[in-house]
């Protein structure tokens, strides 16, 4: 089992973990457009890459943000969102 | 011993010429690029060819034919779906898929075997006369069964599942059946390749030339190739390819995992489907024992296999099996599966003319090997999706006209 | 005639210990540490297995566990490999997939008929006409498989064990011994594993016919022995390679999960067959069997033997056979270039052929064995036998040492690139993932004092990655003669040399597959099978790939390997599956549940209380008895599986306003609010009631199987807002149980000083009181009964409430009620129900739920979607709707359709017969047409036959 580091509780099987998709900045849902929203609710970045993604451990109720690349599926750093200042205050407007 | 196989005897030399020809490099121009030699690609080169008469068509692999998930599912062929366009289309795919050994002259192993999905819970249970009821309505055999009805047909399953979960009922779809999947490949590439379309192995696409909102050619690493009509059939590789022409879709990748054990005489007749458990198995013509388990949980764009899933779903297979302690896995793989959010595939034309998409397969692409290949070439032909398909086109993400399959996944309590 | 030798240095025996068996019915006798093959090969019995296509007799190949044609039953367990499993005393053992047993199969008559069977020949017959497959269908399947399963086999629960070490060692042959010593000696903790049964790997048992290499493998042996810190596993392989270096070591008693900082793959590699026409005879086997049999087990593997060889290997073999007491009639050997090792074999008065080849095997007259060896010039460069002069060699067996692969699997699993090594003709590592090492011949190293000096490499290079400081030691690249041959085949007019053995496949197969245009390595496996038996390729591959590379006339590196997947050997269910844990969550009134004769459900992780029939009383009266104390007088249900979350902190009403549909800023403190939580894209989640304790204070139970995903969607949307307030999970904190009916509160007043009467303590609100001695929080709800009380109570003690409750109830008449009873309650309410009267694609307007949007906030989550679907038609709406009254038809059930002609216009998602109103009521989706109140649709039931039913006004029980 592959391991992943939570940043509250260190190194853990990933069994402890749920997979929260991708992290994405919704569009400012007065502005945009029906299709812009419809996008964004159904749409994807698929290809395989370097992606931002929610992660959750489970057993402590932690939610955080990994950077992965989805092909090789190599963790490059794990943190919480609120430890990202920028897209905390963005996300609070 | 079919007349067949004695003039194979006779003969000193082996008789049997190339499924398809191999060619040194793709021509500059084509009517039609394939992109994908899997079962579906495959298909659409030879319905093309044979209801179109279009052979002027390259089919594009970058390994080799039937390599993706084609060579990798666990070949079951069932239409027992939730949404009625969800059923008329599997049920066109059972049917060609019942002749299709006699008109592609080979020998698929099409066998129908009668297929159980067992329900543990009530809402299981729920789901099962939801499905039984529109497949009925439809004129498709499904029917929900009690365990008296799944233990005949199965005398080894523990309706009890150790205690753990008890077998309420099931769905019975008596279409249900599997088939050896990489004869579905060879079988049409021999029929697409003797109908004039070429099949080009070892070829990958590098990029694709769209101007003005059209498509008029592909790179690939053996040259350019001139064409108006691209049909994307590369299901785990569909976000690469939509990149290509810019265009969104829905489709993540998660990874499906399968293994099979070693050969024993063959003893299970049926295929068996647990949602609770998360477990379909059945027994091949060799005697192995082919199982798949549910999605992984995460989007990687990888084969690569996974502990917990073998781990998990030879657990649940003891809980239906308890006699199979021994029994031993000799190996285990994956594909990678073009997820969409309701469940359904994504066909038809796109934003961009000329390019076609046939991508979306999840789980359930082998089963509509046929029917997609002919829908697809019935799309390029004539620059419109039938109705068949209607309810599957991309553009029902942006109208918030998602098919109902979604609905049986949620069904929680 | 027993072939078993006097004692040998370091054999695997206890020759104190005798066994007793049969085998095909017959009598043996066996000594503790034989296999199952070994004892028989001892006493002389030759045919082991039949092939699995062909049913050819088979015996001893490798005896590495990869004999896959030597399968057989002990009555209990199947598929057993005779050439690695140990006798027992007292086993009776029988060859699987024989009939009429092993020495006269019937079956053997396919052999004759293999002509018939060309490579691929089931894709070619058969099908036409397409009546006909299901009789040839019921032929191959009977044909099919090995070994018969056994029903009754037990299921043994195997443990398995989580282990961390430093440094895993995989192998314990000279390579990996000492690798394991140089990193234990570094002060890691070292962990070694091995296959076989005792440790030492090749040095056990090639010895050139010299007594001393015995004491070489003591004395490393002592040595590992001297470090605490290794712990050493034998008997046991390590399966496969997943991601962060886990590997499961797969052992009798249970798999062992060990998780290694790094790996050194020191596994050595596999002998591989050359292939000429009948090499698969019993007798002909593979230099390093006939080694293992006589170092190992005591046994000489035949009287008079030829050896055929290509490499350096095949003399030391000759001399240790010849140690063994076999007369060694010749070594035959393909190169023409005089091994340096040749002169010492005619010394020892063995006849040695350069340049030469065994064209075939002769069986003898019963095909049990191998009565001499037809020999003739061999040309390299063409790879064909020179048949002009031909000679025949008497002999009883034949031993073979062509070359090696190396037994790389789990190295290709961690992603390893390999490349081909011409100068050992082998694939080797070329870039090996991080922590990742391969030492010995897996690596291409064969020399033993090069494999020695590479454990060290490899071990030092395995230190630094660990950040200790260590020697650079180079290895150097192997020198001279290949230790395997380029293309050890020998083709033949007549066929049946075998590549091969699981799935008897013959040169001339790969030739025709080639012709039909499968000339690509993977195709080939498909069409062939090869490498796709039970052995997975171990003796096969390489030659397959040799063949390909040879008809497409293209240098090996260029066809490739297929991929290596787990497992590297078969590996039990039971041992994967381990002992299989199934979590349930149970209330703290489970046992008096299952004590007052409740049937449980599973809701969610929940085991919920269904209903409690009396002795002799169906589920249908059960609930309608239930039911009916719940409308007369009063009931209760356990519903502590409801998810129960507190948020509290200034922002607390904030964070509701935008988690779910309703207004709640301005919400009172005591009272209760309806909440219903969208996804983004404006579908039905769940819903449940808010109740508001303060004014930094909301107390939200929601709905048992989605509560855990609830609260996780709860957790991440506080992380986007960064809102200043808490969350809580009191799901297991909190019991809850609803007490309901007309008498409630009479029954609830003489248990709490609380004033309930319904001006102070109307419907949806909150009180926090005394209940029963305990505190509680009661909510005032009308989910099943216009009076009902919700008390929220802490879990211990909610057996203690219940049983007040009941006690207090029982002059009134007071019944327990289940979850089934309670879906007829709401029903009878005209409550629809998340998951139930919704699906995965229901939106608020289409359960008639506009009266829970507040549309004029700023943000809610799924608002942006409900915006755009207001826009559209509506395409189906939830009815209630009733049957005729006294219906007597087939009652209609959950998910029949609403039909009209041939379109669907819906479905029913609730139904049940309502005996306090004594209709048949029920929810239904249907089209916008049919929503109007009297309108008329008809729902077709079970049996086919069609119902009318009419659209009413909720709830029911007002009609």
């Amino acid at each position: 089992m592959k391991l992943l580091t939570c940043p509250m509780n260190g190194s853990r099987p990933l069994s402890e973990f749920i997979f929260g998709g991708e992290y994405r900045d919704a569009p400012d849902q007065k502005t945009c457009s029906d299709s812009e929203w419809a996008a964004y609710v159904h749409n994807r970045s698929g290809a395989p890459g370097d992606k931002k993604e929610w992660w959750y451990h489970s057993p402590s109720g932690t939610w955080f943000i990994a950077e992965r690349n989805t092909l090789s599926d190599k963790v490059s750093r794990t943190y919480l969102l609120s430890a990202n200042t920028n897209s905390t205050q963005e996300q609070a407007k | 011993m079919p007349l067949r196989l004695l003039k194979y005897a006779i003969k000193k030399e082996h008789p049997a010429s190339r499924f398809f020809k191999s060619h040194d490099a793709p021509k500059k121009s084509y009517d039609v690029v394939i992109i994908g030699g899997g079962g579906h690609g495959l298909a659409a080169a030879y319905y093309l060819a044979k209801d179109h008469g279009i052979t002027n068509v390259a089919v594009l692999e970058k390994g080799y034919i039937g390599g993706g998930n084609t060579g990798r599912n666990t070949t079951i062929v069932r239409s027992n779906y939730l949404t009625p366009e969800g059923v008329n289309f599997y049920d066109a795919s059972v049917k060609i898929y019942e002749g299709l050994s006699e008109e592609l002259d080979l020998n698929l192993f099409y066998s129908t075997r009668g297929h159980f999905t067992l329900a543990h819970t009530e809402s299981a249970m729920r789901t099962m006369r939801w499905r039984a009821e529109v497949n009925k309505h439809v004129g498709v055999e499904s029917r929900v069964v009690g365990p008296d009805e799944i233990a005949k047909a199965c005398p080894q399953l523990d309706l009890s599942c150790s205690g753990q979960a008890p077998i309420l009922g099931a769905l019975f779809h008596a279409p249900g059946s599997v088939a050896r999947h990489d004869g579905v490949a060879w079988g049409y590439a021999r029929g697409a390749d003797r109908l004039g379309a070429e099949i080009h192995q070892n070829t990958e696409v590098l990029s694709i030339d769209v101007k003005n909102g059209k498509v008029c050619g592909v790179k690939t690493n053996k040259g350019y190739i001139e064409t108006k009509q691209v049909l994307c059939a590369v299901a785990g590789f569909t976000p690469r390819i939509t990149e290509m022409v810019d265009l969104e879709t829905p489709i993540v990748i998660h990874p499906l995992q399968a293994c099979v054990t070693e050969p024993m005489k063959p003893w299970l007749d049926t295929i068996l489907v647990s949602g609770s458990l998360h477990v379909y198995v059945s027994q091949s013509s060799r005697g192995e024992l082919v199982m798949g388990s549910s999605l992984d949980p995460y989007e990687v764009h990888s084969t690569r296999s996974t502990l917990d899933f073998v781990e998990g779903l030879t657990s649940h297979m003891l809980d239906m099996f308890p006699f199979l302690a021994n029994v031993k896995v000799v190996r285990q793989w994956a594909g990678m599966a073009d997820m969409t959010p309701d469940f359904a595939p994504i066909m038809g034309k796109t934003p961009i003319e000329g390019f076609y998409l046939d991508a979306g397969w999840g789980t359930w692409g082998f089963k509509a090997t046929p029917i997609s290949g002919k829908t697809m070439a019935q799309t390029i032909a004539n620059d419109s999706a039938p109705d068949l398909i209607h309810s599957f086109r991309l553009s029902r993400f942006e109208d918030y006209e998602l098919t109902g399959e979604k609905g049986a996944a949620s069904v929680g309590h | 005639m027993s072939l078993r030798t006097t004692k040998q240095n370091g054999e695997w025996l206890d020759r104190t210990k005798k066994i007793n068996f049969t085998f095909e019915g017959e009598a043996f006798t066996a000594f503790e540490g034989d296999t199952i093959s070994s004892a028989l090969w001892a006493a002389g019995q030759k045919v082991l297995g039949r092939s699995f296509k062909y049913h050819r007799a088979r015996g001893v190949l490798s005896l590495a566990n990869h004999d896959v044609n030597i399968l057989v039953t002990d009555g209990i367990d199947t598929n057993m490999r005779a050439d690695v499993v140990l006798v027992k005393d007292g086993m009776v053992l029988n060859a699987v997939n024989t009939i009429g047993g092993v020495k006269k199969d019937k079956n053997s008559y396919i052999d004759s008929i293999s002509p018939l069977l060309p490579v691929g020949f089931y894709y070619k017959a058969f099908h036409t006409p397409r009546r006909f497959f299901p009789f040839w269908e019921k032929v191959i399947r009977k044909a099919a498989g090995l070994g018969i399963v056994n029903f009754d086999y037990p299921r043994i629960l195997k443990r398995k064990l989580h282990t961390h070490c430093d440094v895993l060692v995989i192998g314990a042959g000279p390579t990996g011994l000492t690798a394991a010593c140089v990193a234990a000696e570094a002060g890691l903790e070292v962990t070694i594993v091995d296959e076989n049964q005792q440790a030492g790997g090749s040095l056990g048992y090639d010895r050139s016919g010299n007594v001393a290499m015995a004491s070489q493998l003591t004395d490393l042996l002592a040595k590992v022995a001297g470090y605490s810190n290794i712990t050493m596993i034998t008997g046991a392989y390590a399966a496969g390679y997943y991601p962060d270096h886990l590997i499961p070591i797969v052992a009798a008693n249970g798999i062992t999960k060990v998780r290694a900082k790094t790996v050194i793959v020191a596994s050595g590699a596999f002998e591989q067959p050359p292939v000429f026409r009948y090499n698969d005879l019993p007798g002909v086997m593979l230099g390093s069997a006939a080694q293992r049999l006589i170092y190992r087990y005591g046994v000489k593997p035949f009287n008079n033997g030829v050896v055929v060889t290509a490499n350096d290997y095949g003399y030391r073999v000759a001399l240790d056979l010849l140690a063994a007491g076999t007369k060694v009639v010749a070594v035959v050997d393909l190169r023409a270039e005089a091994s340096p090792m040749a002169a010492e074999v005619t010394k020892r008065g063995v006849k040695v052929y350069p340049g030469h080849c065994v064209y075939e095997a002769l069986a003898s007259s019963d095909k049990s064995g191998v009565r001499g060896a037809i020999i003739c010039a061999y040309d390299e460069q063409k790879n064909v036998a020179i048949t002009a002069k031909k000679i025949t060699l008497e002999c009883d067996g034949i031993a073979m040492s062509a070359g090696w692969a190396p037994a790389g699997a789990l190295l290709y699993q961690a992603g390893t690139a390999m490349q081909f090594d011409y100068a050992v003709q082998q694939f080797v590592p070329s870039r090996i993932p991080d922590g990742i090492f391969a030492a010995g011949k897996v690596n291409g190293i064969f020399e033993l004092e090069q494999r020695i000096n590479d454990a060290k490499r490899a071990a030092n290079e395995a230190l630094r990655y660990l950040g200790l400081s260590a020697p650079e030691v180079v290895t150097e690249r192997h020198v001279g003669a290949s230790p395997s041959h380029a293309y050890p085949m020998v083709p033949h007019d007549k066929g049946k040399n075998f590549v091969d053995f699981d799935e008897d496949i013959q040169i001339k197969d790969f030739v025709n597959a080639a012709k039909e245009g499968f000339d690509n390595i993977e195709l080939m496996k498909r069409f062939t099978t090869v490498g796709m038996g039970p052995s997975q390729g171990k003796h096969s591959n390489m030659n397959a790939i040799r063949i390909l590379a040879k008809i497409r006339n293209l240098p090996v590196e260029k066809i490739g390997t297929t991929t290596s997947r787990p497992f590297f050997h078969p590996t039990p269910i039971g041992h994967l599956g381990g002992r299989g844990f199934h979590s349930h969550r149970l209330t703290s009134l489970h046992q008096w549940h299952a004590e007052h004769g409740a049937v449980f459900t599973d809701i969610g992780a929940w085991k919920r209380a269904a209903y409690y029939p009396t002795v002799g009383q169906t589920k249908e009266d059960a609930i309608q008895t239930e039911a009916m104390a719940v409308r007369q007088t009063a009931g209760i249900i356990d519903g502590s599986s409801f998810g129960k979350i507190e948020v509290h902190g200034p922002d607390a009403a904030e964070f509701l306003e935008r988690f779910f549909t309703g207004v709640y800023a301005t919400q009172k403190v005591g009272s209760c609010r309806y909440v219903m939580l969208l996804d983004e894209s404006g579908v039905i989640v769940d819903d449940g009631i808010a109740s508001r304790l303060a004014d930094d204070l909301f107390y939200l139970s929601v709905g048992t199987s989605n509560a855990a995903a609830v609260y996780r969607e709860m957790q991440r949307s506080q992380q986007m807002w960064q809102l200043d307030l808490g969350l809580v999970n009191v799901t297991g904190a909190f019991g809850a149980i609803n007490i309901a009916g007309p008498a409630a509160r009479e029954i609830l007043a003489t248990l709490t000083d609380l004033d309930l009467s319904y001006e102070s303590f109307p419907i949806s609100s909150v009180r926090e009181s005394i209940v029963a001695g305990v505190e509680a929080r009661l909510i005032r709800v009308a989910f099943v009964s216009d009076v009902g009380y919700e008390l929220h109570i802490p879990m211990v003690q909610v057996p203690q409430v219940w049983q007040a409750l009941l006690d207090a109830g029982k002059k009134h008449g007071i019944r327990p009620f289940g979850s089934d009873t309670q879906r007829l309650l709401r029903l009878e309410m005209g409550h629809a129900m998340p998951g139930v009267d919704t699906d995965g694609l229901t939106n608020p307007f289409e359960i008639g739920a506009e009266w829970a949007l507040k549309m004029s906030k700023s943000y809610f989550i799924g608002q942006r979607s409900l915006q755009i679907l207001a826009k559209k038609p509506l395409r189906k709406r939830l009815v209630a709707f009733a049957l005729a009254e006294n219906f007597k038809g087939e009652m209609p059930m959950d998910c029949n359709l609403v039909l009209e002609g041939r379109e669907i216009l819906g479905r029913v998602t609730s139904i049940g017969y309502s005996k306090f109103i004594d209709r048949c009521i029920g929810l239904a989706f249907v089209t916008p047409a049919k929503t109007a109140i009297g309108a008329q649709f008809q729902i077709r039931t079970d049996n086919g036959s069609s119902v009318t039913a009419t659209v009413v006004k909720t709830p029911f029980l007002k009609n």
